[in-house]
């Protein structure tokens, strides 16, 4: 690998001297800069250590506040706790005089008013996903996907008071009579549409919640369909597939797992909002068999009474409450995040 | 052909569905948007711009209430938008190959969907219960506690799809580590930066649960951090439920106010993110 | 073992590297690699897609610290003193030995504020000096001319070409003493790259210069030295017209003959 020439030596000798020279010579200047450098970098280092600690921190926060909220929902449920151990799951009774509380009822109105909310988002969030994707003019689809952002963007109280002041009157006064009549000789579901149109209910509860989470729905699944790779859905309609069947043979069963998941985000909102409820629940402590008498949920409670509440157990209760919402909503997304996880790593591959 | 014909019908059935679906959910925002305008705009006048919450009966305004969330929100994206900013910036920079960052992610977006009441509660038994009274820092602190997963999730978002050529390049030239961040990356992402910091702010201008049992409200015009201080979704929901017609229009109108709020800032925010992918 | 790696040994080696080994987690992307580069020449890295001369040339300025499944065994020393000991300024080292990449990478600031920013960082000027400064590192990339009265729009508005000088006379205004040139030419169009081309021959007077490329014509036209890698080994490495017109290995022959690559 090594090479030697020897030409004309005196001529190379002069060179190889000018050239030391000048090496020297920019070797000591380099040198002075190089200090000068080194005092510069010096100085931004101590910062750098810094600015690197403080992000750091910031992310742990993250953690504690997780831990934070777990750790004090917990502390503050313990008097109810020690009240009503286990039994104030499977309590009906909410007796604030002689501070006997339960959660049935609250869990129930939780529960049942997100079902409805996803009943009607879910088929119509998916439709309208479809409708964005595959059936509209191009011309429409930037400012109804606007359209639908924006109902998103609505915040929450604004559903509670137009629930309040226009659906619920307006579903007293036409819907709810029908219903009762209609179902009123059949077996369940005389049941289910039972008793005096109140307007307000777990009926009118859900579908405001409904109306609330569609536009989450609709967003997340047509961000999920348009995971879906263009040669794929040619190739289903190169041999001849309509546009349905492209989408329920080939982008449905593609995206199933982010639909679940954006379906399950979707879930964990409506248990857990409160605003949209509050106003059109009916703040009843009740079970009951119908789907328009009122009722309540976990969050319509703690809104309504944490305010007024006096005692250490009724506060306590509602906190519990507090925690069982929690808990609920965090299976709900953490499974929904465990899904999209794997979502997000396919369309990324 | 008996079976085409089949799936013709189904197709139609399924497109005219599709169709339906969209007209549903947009025949919805027409009626609560126009029911909302015509309410609110009934009780719209510049009474309500300068004067305060009346009691029942009385006139008035919502002028304290409109201080009130404005003092509350800037406090609350104040603190929350740098510590998600710089949470956002350590997972997307200098932890981005870590175990720990894919934990935080996990946990963040819990926080992001968590049920905002539930937030309420953990100020109360934090702060309120501490302090012994209602006030607006603990109100601040709740909206804080909301704004942060936002601006994090946003800002890690924006920052990983800065090219790591760039930052390379400013590597190769001995910039270090916090000087390519700041200079270089958060240079590339300002408009999804500043996205994200809009969206958290439209996002707690909307809020009542929080707020609830944190600062609860206030019939007077007050600018003491430490004591209740109203809100406009905390004043629309006490007024909407009352029986009192005066005070139901004010939560109308407040209502309007709050959501007209809401959109400018959404409408601006998803402008600013579009500008950017045009560039 | 006192191997000099080098072409001629009576020329100064700036930058000699020694049994260098490179991981990309567990595999091993470069194999006990023994190269010099001599002051002030250009030295052309070639070999096909996947050789390791990208890799050999990020390490020379610790770039590869970025990424934590990546990491370097054995020595290279710059002047003398060894890069790769963990106690070594790394952002020290990167203002001697600067980088220019393949994609143009301009800062999202001013043409101004791209070749400002990094004299900024080390020193402290007044605005003449700096302006000073500024006008050399552009005049030094043959962009002076055309943006001299644009200075204050942003970089990205130049043209592919425009931009990979920019990035070049950014790298120059730090005053580095080596410059290191990953495939600078492959985005660009032929025009440009005959600019590039002739702007390494002029810095070659004042820095030592290692470029990777793609092209072997590029090499014959603009090193002096060439060194030829395959799978990660050194095959082959001497004087630029030895290596392309009477190579010494089997396989160096076959690559520049185009038998495969």
């Amino acid at each position: 690998m090594t090479e030697q020439t020897f030409e004309n030596p005196n001529a190379d000798d002069l060179a190889k001297e000018a050239e030391m020279s000048d090496l020297a010579l920019s070797s000591v200047q380099s040198k002075a800069v190089e200090s000068d450098r080194r005092k510069a970098l010096g100085k931004l280092s101590l910062f750098d250590a810094l600015f690197h600690k403080l992000t750091f921190s910031a992310a742990i926060l993250v953690l504690l506040l997780l831990g934070g909220v777990i750790i004090s929902l917990i502390q503050g449920s313990l008097p109810a706790v020690r009240a009503f151990g286990f039994g104030f799951l499977s309590s009906q009774s909410w007796n604030p005089v002689t501070d006997n509380f339960g959660a049935m009822a609250a869990i129930y109105g939780t529960v049942t008013t997100s079902l409805i909310a996803m009943l009607v988002s879910v088929p119509v969030g998916l439709g309208i996903a479809v409708f964005l994707t595959e059936l509209c003019p191009p011309v429409l689809r930037r400012p109804i996907g606007m359209a639908i952002e924006l109902l998103a963007g609505i915040p929450s109280i604004i559903y509670g008071i137009w629930g309040l002041f226009v659906l619920a009157p307006f579903l007293q006064q036409h819907v709810q009579p029908a219903l009762i009549s209609t179902f009123a000789d059949t077996p369940v579901l005389s049941t289910l549409f039972a008793g005096p149109p109140y307007g307000i209910g777990v009926m009118t509860a859900g579908l405001i919640l409904g109306v609330m989470v569609l536009p989450f729905i609709a967003s997340i699944s047509r961000d999920v369909f348009d995971t879906v790779p263009p040669v794929l859905k040619e190739a289903a309609a190169g041999i001849g597939c309509t546009t349905w069947e492209v989408t329920r043979h080939v982008v449905l069963p593609y995206t199933r797992v982010g639909v679940i998941g954006g379906v399950m985000l979707g879930l964990g909102r409506a248990l857990g909002e409160t605003m949209a409820v509050t106003f059109v629940i009916g703040n009843a402590h009740k079970i009951s068999g119908s789907l328009i008498a009122p009722g309540t949920t976990i969050s319509a409670t703690i809104a309504n009474e944490f305010t007024e509440a006096v005692g250490d157990v009724y506060t306590s209760s509602l906190i519990e409450l507090g925690l069982i919402l929690f808990v609920i909503t965090f299976v709900v997304l953490a499974c929904a995040r465990l899904l999209l996880m794997r979502i997000e790593r396919k369309a990324g591959a | 052909m008996s079976l085409y014909s089949s799936r013709r019908n189904a197709n139609t059935l399924a497109t005219a569905l599709c169709w339906a679906a969209a007209a549903f959910g947009l025949s919805w925002l027409v009626m609560i948007l126009g029911a909302l305008i015509y309410e609110g705009a009934k009780g719209l006048s510049l009474d309500v711009l300068t004067q305060m919450t009346p009691p029942p009966g009385g006139a008035g305004g919502l002028l304290n209430a409109m201080a009130g969330s404005l003092i509350m929100s800037v406090i609350g994206v104040a603190v929350g938008a740098p510590l998600g900013m710089l949470a956002g910036t350590y997972m997307a920079e200098y932890g981005r190959y870590s175990k720990l960052t894919v934990v935080i992610r996990f946990i963040n977006d819990i926080l992001l969907s968590a049920p905002s009441i539930v937030i309420g509660l953990f100020v109360y038994t934090v702060l309120v219960a501490r302090m012994g009274h209602f006030s607006a820092i603990s109100g601040s602190a709740a909206l804080a506690i909301l704004v942060i997963p936002v601006v994090l999730r946003t800002t890690e978002d924006m920052l990983l799809l800065v090219p790591g050529s760039l930052r390379e390049a400013a590597t190769a030239l001995g910039l270090p580590r916090s000087y390519v961040i700041q200079h270089v990356a958060y240079r590339a992402a300002k408009s999804g930066l500043v996205t994200g910091v809009l969206l958290a702010v439209a996002r707690v201008s909307g809020e009542t649960a929080p707020l609830l049992f944190t600062s609860l409200n206030n019939q007077f015009w007050s600018l003491d951090l430490n004591a209740p201080m109203a809100s406009l979704p905390v004043v629309i929901f006490q007024f909407a439920l009352s029986p009192y017609k005066d005070w139901q229009q004010l939560a109308w109108t407040g209502a309007l106010l709050v959501t007209v709020t809401v959109l400018v800032l959404s409408i601006a925010a998803r402008t600013l993110s579009r500008q950017r992918t045009f560039k | 073992m006192t191997v000099m790696p080098v072409v001629k040994p009576e020329l100064s080696t700036k930058v000699a590297v020694r049994n260098l080994d490179f991981f990309y987690g567990d595999s091993r992307a470069l194999k006990d690699i023994t190269i010099g580069l001599h002051t002030n020449k250009v030295t052309a890295f070639i070999g096909p897609s996947g050789c390791g001369k990208s890799t050999l040339l990020r390490v020379l300025n610790r770039m590869y610290d970025l990424y934590p499944k990546q990491r370097a065994q054995g020595e290279v020393l710059l002047d003398g003193e060894n890069i790769l000991n963990p106690a070594v300024d790394v952002n020290l080292l990167r203002s001697r030995v600067g980088m220019v990449f393949q994609k143009p990478t301009p800062f999202p600031m001013s043409i101004y504020d791209n070749i400002a920013f990094g004299i900024r960082l080390y020193e402290k000027l007044s605005k003449a000096a700096l302006d000073a400064r500024v006008e050399e590192a552009l005049r030094g990339a043959a962009l002076w001319e055309e943006v001299k009265d644009k200075l204050q729009m942003s970089g990205l508005g130049l043209s592919g070409g425009q931009q990979q000088r920019l990035c070049i006379a950014r790298s120059v205004a730090v005053q580095p003493e080596v410059i290191l040139f990953d495939e600078p030419c492959s985005a660009l169009d032929p025009i440009s790259t005959a600019k590039v081309e002739e702007l390494i021959d002029e810095l070659s007077e004042r820095y030592t210069i290692a470029i990777v490329t793609h092209n072997m014509q590029q090499a014959v036209r603009v090193s002096d030295f060439t060194a030829f890698m395959y799978l990660g080994e050194l095959v082959e490495f001497g004087e630029t017209d030895n290596v392309f017109t009477a190579p010494r290995e089997k396989k160096t022959q076959d690559y520049i003959t185009g038998r495969f690559g």
